[in-house]
């Protein structure tokens, strides 16, 4: 440790990168894999790289990143959240039953993020401070959740104002430049107290507690955050598909915890990167689009699918035990 | 242990208290509405029960060894579509086809046992996986359309009331005496509760730690392939998401039953009444008339607030 010099303040930005770096060194052989589906997704599709191409696939890639935030979020702390789909259709009814009426899209975004943020509170609350499974607290919830999505909106319907519809699911790539500005908020998270404590009381609560770490707030924070990036996904579903359907985020939940566990995300927390558990949903979102591409059946993608995760999951252990 | 103590220690375990609250939900429920207490009406959910109970007996074996199984749906349904496919009429018992189906859930369980034990993955994805890989599976064998059964044994399992008990009740009571004396009589069971409490001192103390995982998830597809041949006998028919509602209710009995989702900690003995619990609570609802979206609240907010009486962890330390 000599040899950092005691005025930290001016070199601890010369440390910030090498530091960056070495928590890519996990994550490398995931990059490459993207990579390397990138390239055949551009080879299959070569309107990938037009700009409307690109904007149609960052939308398709963008619901999914969100909800790998969601779930990685919860993974980091030692939660997990079974809720996540249900949490994603609720967002998506309560944006297109309030949009177009007098609330306007204001007061529907407040809505959707109001919503987002108090259900994951209370689950966090359940959790956390009445000492829950968060395994089945979120099977429940995502029962509660479902049955009030049904409640808004018995069956598909509603509507979204044209022009947001055109803003994030049109020919501009603002669902990717909204990506960024999410993952630069996420930056800012990680400066603030409760960002700091994250990894902390995901990897060893006890000792954080005792260090006088904000575990309970931390944890809480976390599901709180978790239901916003749902139900901001859901607004964005909404937004894409014009209207809002009570059971459409369903496939959210097992993609959530693929794309979080594809991207190294451990289950015990306090393992694992944000950049890992998107690049895990990048590499099962491009997955999709180059079987859909080389004309799988839905069928057969879902075969697929559940064999690659579990190749991709038991890949680099499989490595562990050889060496 | 003097037989006082013996007697407290019996009254203070959570498979009693949970029989206790089914009790008291039944006997309120029955002076509440008119039908809920006859013989009958009490019986069907017993027989209900039953398919729970016995999806959740693997559920609990898997649950104590500290893992858990949500493919645990998905396999009942490729027991209930399967089962069709593989009766054929050269066999007038329709034995056969029920082992041929029990054999291939055992496989199903058997190769989630091997990806947990020795590819390590986590049990959570493992069944997850395996639950979209044969969801993708069956809708390729069976298309989305119903099929009908024509097996006399699996029928009479379904609807045939030996003494007035069902065929399906009588069946899960053997299967209950049966896991209860793997579970604690024997070394097999024992083992299940070392690596549920701690797999490595359980691996170091000489516990074949793989192959009793491997053996626990074989088990829990034994037992959801057959609450699937049960529940294929009694609604006559398979289709695809036929098992679906028994993934919750099947984790949800074993934690109201007073086993820790955390592993090393718990007992059949408690998701038996666990079991019947659930469906009071599906039928009770199902008795107030409401809209969907309010039933689907209704049985979450039961759920978290049965929990919330007995499913706590210990506080830290």
């Amino acid at each position: 440790m000599s040899a950092v010099p005691s005025t930290s303040g001016q070199h601890s930005g010369r440390l910030y990168w090498p530091v960056q770096a070495g928590r890519n060194v996990g994550v490398r052989g995931l990059f490459a894999v993207v990579l390397a589906f990138i390239v055949a997704y551009g080879f299959l599709f070569p309107g990938l790289f037009t700009m409307s191409g690109f904007a149609k696939f960052t939308q398709s890639w963008f619901p999914l990143a969100l909800v790998a935030m969601a779930q990685a979020l919860l993974m980091l702390t030692g939660g997990i959240s079974l809720a996540i789909g249900a949490t994603v259709s609720l967002g998506a009814v309560i944006a297109a039953t309030t949009m177009v009426g007098p609330l306007g899209v204001a007061g529907g975004s407040a809505l959707v993020a109001a919503a987002g943020l108090g259900i994951g509170a209370i689950t966090g609350f359940i959790v956390v401070k009445l000492r829950l499974p968060a395994i089945v607290v979120t099977l429940a919830g995502s029962f509660i959740i479902g049955g009030a999505a049904l409640l808004i909106l018995p069956r598909p319907g509603g509507a979204m104002p044209e022009w947001l519809s055109d803003l994030l699911a049109g020919n501009t790539p603002a669902a990717f430049l909204l990506l960024v500005a999410i993952v630069l908020l996420w930056k800012l998270y990680l400066a603030t107290p409760l960002g700091l404590s994250l990894y902390a009381a995901g990897e060893n609560p006890v000792g954080a507690y005792r260090s006088g770490v904000p575990v309970d707030a931390a944890r809480i924070a976390a599901y709180a955050l978790s239901g916003l990036l749902s139900t901001g996904a859901g607004l964005f579903v909404a937004a894409q598909t014009g209207s809002g359907d009570p059971v459409i985020g369903a496939a959210f939940t097992l993609n959530s915890i693929a794309a979080a566990v594809l991207g190294g995300i451990g289950f015990l927390g306090g393992q694992g990167t944000m950049r890992g558990a998107l690049a895990g949903s990048l590499l099962l979102s491009l997955m999709i689009s180059v079987m859909f591409f080389l004309g799988f059946t839905p069928v057969a993608q879902y075969v697929a699918q559940g064999l690659i995760i579990i190749g991709a999951v038991a890949l680099p252990q499989f490595r562990k035990v050889q060496r | 242990m003097s037989p006082k103590a013996r007697i407290m220690t019996i009254l203070r375990s959570r498979p009693f208290l949970t029989l206790l609250v089914v009790a008291a939900v039944w006997i309120v429920a029955s002076l509440a509405t008119r039908g809920f207490g006859a013989f009958g009406h009490l019986r069907y959910l017993v027989e209900l029960a039953a398919v729970i109970g016995l999806v959740a007996a693997g559920q609990t074996f898997v649950v104590v060894a500290g893992g858990i199984d949500l493919s645990v749906a998905a396999i009942v349904t490729v027991a209930a579509v399967g089962l069709p496919l593989v009766s054929s009429s050269a066999d007038p018992t329709g034995l056969s086809a029920i082992l041929i189906v029990l054999a291939m859930t055992t496989a199903i369980g058997l190769v989630n046992g091997l990806g947990v034990a020795y590819l390590k993955v986590h049990p959570m994805i493992m069944t997850l996986a395996m639950a979209t890989f044969l969801q993708g599976l069956l809708i390729i064998i069976a298309g989305g359309s119903a099929v009908s059964v024509q097996n006399p044994l699996v029928g009479w399992l379904g609807n045939a009331r030996p003494a007035g008990i069902p065929a399906g009740v009588l069946l899960w009571v053997v299967i209950s005496a049966l896991v209860l004396f793997v579970m604690h009589a024997t070394p097999f069971g024992a083992r299940i509760f070392a690596i549920g409490a701690n797999p490595r001192a359980a691996e170091l103390s000489g516990v074949p730690v793989p192959a009793t995982t491997i053996a626990i998830y074989g088990i829990s597809g034994l037992t959801a392939g057959l609450a699937g041949v049960l529940v294929l006998g009694m609604n006559g028919q398979g289709y695809v998401g036929i098992g679906d509602p028994y993934l919750l209710a099947s984790i949800a009995a074993v934690v109201l039953g007073g086993t820790s989702i955390l592993g090393g900690l718990g007992t059949y003995a408690g998701t038996i009444p666990g079991s019947i619990l659930l469906v009071t609570i599906t039928a009770l609802i199902t008795v107030v008339n409401a809209s969907p979206g309010w039933r689907s609240i209704l049985f979450g907010s039961l759920i978290l607030g049965l929990l919330l009486l007995s499913g706590r962890e210990a506080a830290r330390r």
